[in-house]
C-alpha cells in the first residue's frame, strides 16, 4: 500500500463540490482550512451531464439535498489543460475520475497522475440521465468489476488510490475487492439512494433527471456506519463524507475511522469567505476536541477505548 | 426557498422582450436572483425587475416557453439567491439591452437616479417613460433610433454618487474602462445549475458567482481575471467571452 499524502489539517471538499481549481485557490486565498481539494470527477468525454433543476434544496434545517448533476465533465484534454495551471499554495490536489469501464478508469487515471497528489476513483455516482442506464449502478453495486477497476487504476498510477463506495450496495464486498486490487483507502461513501422529490402543485418530479443522490444530515448515520464498518475490516486510510458540518461530526466520522473528512453540503448559500469561515470552525472544534493530542490518536477510538463505566453497568 | 406561482399578466415590453407578473410579491434586494423552473423544459436564473414579476428576452427554447406563459399558467420560483446591490448613493444606473431590466428594482429604491441606458435599437430600451419620471435619462443606441447614435460608453462618464452596470459583459468591460472601481458595482452572469454555491459551474476566478455574487464591487473585478475573457460553460469546459 502507498501512504496517502499528509493532508493538513485533515479536511477536503467532496468530489462535485466546488470541483474546479479556481474556486479551490479562492478558498485558499480566504484561509479555508482545507488540507486538500477534490475535483470534480474527470470522465472519459465532455458531457454536459442533466439539464437544470439539478437539485432539490433543503427548505428548513436538517433536511436533505437531493441532486442529480449526473457527471458533467469537461474532456480529458481540457481537464490536463486545466490543472497544469493549477497552481495549490499548500494544499493537496485530489483528482476523482470516473469511466464506463476498466479500460477508460485506466486511461484516465494515467492521464491524471501527474496532477494528482492522490486519485479518487469513483464507483458510485447514483444519478443517470433519464433514459440512459446508470452509468455506476453496474460498477459500485458489483465487487469484481470494482476490484478489476482498482487494479487497472492501480497498474496506471504511482500515485494512492481511494475507491469511493456507494452506501446503496453491498460496500463490504465491493471494499474487499477493492483493496485486494491495490487500493491504498476506502471513500465512505458517495450520496444515497438515489431519492425523489415531487412538486405537489404541478405534480411532477421537480428534478430534470427525476431521481437524485441523497446528502446532508440524512445521509450522516448511514456514511457514518460505512465508515465504521470499513475500519473495523480493513483498518485502512478512509476519508469520510457525509453530512459533516460541524466539528462534531467531524469528530464521530473521526472515531468511527476516517483520517480525512470530507465537507459537501455544509457549504449550500455560503459565500467563500463564509464557506472558509466554516472549515476553520470545524477545525477549531476538533482541535478544542483533542486537547492536545494528536489528530492520528482519535483515528477509529470508537473501536478500542473500553466502554464507558456507566454503559457497561 | 421553493414556491410554485401563477401568472397573472404577460406585458409585451417590446418585440422580443415580455414582462411576467406573479400572484404574489417575493421579498429580495436589488441584484438578487430567482431560479425560474419550468417543468420538463428546464430551470433558469432571472432577477426580478418587479417585487412580482420578471422581464425576459426571447433567446432560446426555454425563454419562449417563459414569454407565452399566460394568465392562470404557473412556474417554479427558488430564491431570492446570491447578493444584491448595496445601498447606493446618487447613482447612475448603467444597462445594456436586457440587462436594464435588473436595474427597474434597484431605481426603485434608490435615492436620485441618474439612467444611462443603450441598446442596439430603441425596442431595447426597457421601462423608458417610468425611468424618465424617476430621473434623467440618457440614451444611446447603435442604429440612431433613441437618443444618441453609438454605444452607451459613449454617455460616459456621468457624475455620480456611484454607478450599478449590467449589461453584456464586453459593455461592462467598456464601462470599466472609464467609470472608478471603487464606486462601481457589476452584475456578472455565468451558466448556473445548482445556483446555492456548492457544484462551482459559475465560477468566475474562482468566485461562485450565485453566492459571492451576482454583484461584484469594481475593486473585486480586479483580482477576478475572468471577468470579461472566459466562463465555463455546461459541461465546464472553458468559453471565450
Amino acid at each position: 500500500m502507498i501512504a496517502l499524502p499528509e493532508i493538513n489539517p485533515p479536511l477536503i471538499n467532496a468530489s462535485g463540490i466546488l470541483s474546479y481549481p479556481e474556486v479551490f485557490r479562492a478558498l485558499e486565498a480566504s484561509g479555508a482550512a482545507l488540507g486538500g481539494y477534490v475535483t470534480k470527477s474527470v470522465g472519459p468525454a465532455e458531457g454536459a451531464g442533466n439539464e437544470n433543476p439539478v437539485v432539490v434544496c433543503p427548505e428548513d434545517e436538517g433536511q436533505p439535498l437531493l441532486n442529480s448533476l449526473a457527471l458533467p465533465t469537461q474532456s480529458p484534454e481540457d481537464w490536463e489543460a486545466d490543472l497544469a495551471q493549477t497552481r495549490l499554495e499548500s494544499s493537496r490536489l485530489i483528482v476523482s475520475i470516473y469511466g464506463g469501464g476498466p479500460d477508460e478508469f485506466g486511461e484516465i487515471a494515467a492521464r491524471m497522475s501527474p496532477f494528482a497528489d492522490l486519485i479518487e476513483v469513483n464507483l458510485s455516482c447514483p444519478n443517470r440521465v433519464p433514459g440512459e442506464v446508470a452509468l455506476m449502478e453496474s460498477i459500485g453495486q458489483r465487487p469484481d468489476l470494482s476490484g478489476e477497476i482498482i487494479g487497472r487504476v492501480r497498474d496506471s498510477t504511482t500515485k494512492p488510490v481511494i475507491a469511493k463506495l456507494s452506501p446503496n450496495s453491498d460496500y463490504l464486498a465491493v471494499a474487499a475487492a477493492c483493496m485486494d486490487a491495490g487500493a491504498d483507502g476506502l471513500g465512505c461513501g458517495n450520496t444515497l439512494g438515489p431519492g425523489l422529490a415531487i412538486d405537489t402543485v404541478t405534480g411532477k418530479a421537480i428534478l430534470a433527471g427525476t431521481t437524485g443522490g441523497i446528502s446532508g444530515p440524512a445521509l450522516k448515520p448511514v456514511n457514518l456506519r460505512m465508515t465504521y464498518e470499513c475500519y473495523a475490516l480493513f483498518g485502512c486510510p478512509i476519508i469520510g463524507y457525509g453530512g459533516i458540518g460541524s466539528w462534531e461530526d467531524a469528530v464521530e466520522y473521526t472515531l468511527a475511522g476516517a483520517c480525512i473528512l470530507g465537507i459537501g453540503t455544509a457549504f449550500l448559500g455560503k459565500t467563500t469567505s463564509e464557506a472558509a469561515r466554516l472549515t476553520r470552525r470545524i477545525w477549531e472544534g476538533v482541535q478544542a476536541y483533542l486537547g492536545g493530542a494528536p489528530f492520528p490518536e482519535m483515528v477509529g477510538r470508537a473501536h478500542r477505548d473500553p466502554a464507558p463505566e456507566a454503559a457497561r453497568a | 426557498m421553493r414556491e410554485i406561482v401563477r401568472v397573472i399578466r404577460n406585458l409585451a415590453e417590446s418585440l422580443w422582450t415580455n414582462t411576467l407578473f406573479f400572484d404574489r410579491e417575493i421579498a429580495c434586494e436589488p441584484g438578487q436572483f430567482m431560479m425560474v423552473w419550468l417543468p420538463r423544459l428546464g430551470e433558469k436564473p432571472f432577477t426580478l425587475s418587479y417585487p412580482n414579476g420578471i422581464t425576459v428576452k426571447r433567446a432560446g427554447r426555454f425563454t419562449e416557453a417563459l414569454t407565452s406563459l399566460g394568465p392562470g399558467d404557473t412556474l417554479g420560483l427558488r430564491g431570492p439567491l446570491g447578493r444584491g446591490y448595496p445601498l447606493l448613493e446618487r447613482p447612475a444606473l448603467v444597462g445594456g439591452g436586457v440587462g436594464i431590466a435588473e436595474l427597474r428594482l434597484l431605481a426603485l429604491r434608490s435615492d436620485s437616479p441618474t439612467f444611462i441606458l443603450g441598446g442596439r435599437t430603441a425596442e431595447e430600451i426597457l421601462y423608458f417613460d417610468e425611468f424618465q419620471s424617476l430621473g434623467p435619462v440618457k440614451v444611446a443606441t447603435e442604429d440612431g433610433s433613441l437618443g444618441e447614435k453609438g454605444l452607451v460608453t459613449d454617455l460616459l462618464p456621468v457624475d455620480a454618487g456611484s454607478y450599478a452596470v449590467c449589461g453584456p459583459e464586453r459593455m461592462m468591460v467598456a464601462c470599466r474602462s472609464i467609470l472608478p472601481d471603487d464606486r462601481t458595482h457589476y452584475a456578472i452572469e455565468r451558466y448556473m445549475k445548482c445556483a446555492v454555491g456548492l457544484c462551482g459551474q459559475c465560477t468566475c476566478s474562482g468566485q461562485r458567482v450565485c453566492v459571492d455574487g451576482p454583484i461584484f464591487p469594481g475593486k473585486m473585478l480586479e483580482s477576478m481575471p475572468d471577468f470579461g475573457h472566459r466562463r465555463r460553460s455546461k459541461s465546464g469546459r472553458w468559453e471565450k467571452i
